[in-house]
């Protein structure tokens, strides 16, 4: 399952759209967002209610209590699993140099060294 | 033996076609790829069914939406056998009103 605000993350530097409660919305590329929803956007332009009038903006800041929905990218569902799938890898890895290797599994640490050193020799998981 | 089961959160509803009711009144159809405690929902390949009462339902689509829980106010499962029955194109109906007084 993907969570919706780690989906917004994932949507950093894509363009989006942004409508408010009150109806007003917002085009353009996320900048930085957080745990609240709140969305910093750059590049915007600001369509009124009724679509009668539109403005450019540099960047905005919206507080993420008043955002009604967002409209991103088709893309970037698949993005999020990606990275869901690389932090989840990377924290394996630090977990596996962190912890001592149990008997005979990994690389072998210490003793005498040298590539000819078989592998889980002695105490090993031997036959 | 109950043949439906009251579930406690959204995870049955899971990649399957799903309805939200939203706040201003607005059906939005599509496949529920995520949703958290404030029930922030994401649909995928999401379309909006507009009623009318002199045309039948316009299907708009919107692709990717994170609808803000706030803006939630019914979660349904879609019966998909018994919605692609229904001839969209032919049914006439009023569209809701807000179901929230817009502030």
């Amino acid at each position: 399952m993907v969570l919706p605000l780690s989906l917004l993350r994932t949507a950093q530097n894509h363009p989006m759209l942004v409508e408010l409660k009150n109806g007003e919305t917002y085009n353009g590329h996320l900048q930085a967002c957080d745990t609240w929803m709140n969305v910093h956007l750059r590049d915007v332009i600001y369509t009124s209610k009724d679509g009668d009038k539109f403005y450019k903006i540099p960047e905005v800041y919206i507080r993420g209590s008043t955002i009604k929905y967002l409209r991103i990218p088709d893309t970037v569902v698949d993005l999020v699993k990606n990275e869901v799938n690389e932090v989840r890898r990377q924290q394996k890895d630090q977990q596996r140099s962190r912890k001592p290797m149990g008997r005979g599994g990994g690389p072998h640490r210490g003793g005498r060294g040298g590539s000819a050193a078989p592998r889980g020799g002695g105490r090993g998981r031997g036959k | 033996m109950l043949k439906y089961r009251m579930t406690s959160s959204l995870d049955g509803y899971m990649n399957r076609v799903t309805t939200v009711i939203t706040g201003d009144g607005r059906t939005i159809v599509g496949l529920l790829k995520g949703f958290d405690q404030l029930i922030n929902i994401i649909l995928e390949d999401a379309h909006e069914r507009v009623y009318s009462e002199t045309a039948g339902v316009e299907t708009v689509p919107l692709g990717l939406y994170i609808i803000r829980g706030d803006n939630v106010a019914i979660v349904g499962e879609v019966d998909e056998e018994i919605d692609k029955r229904i001839d969209l194109d032919n049914v006439k109906a009023s569209p809701l009103a807000p179901i929230w007084i817009p502030g």
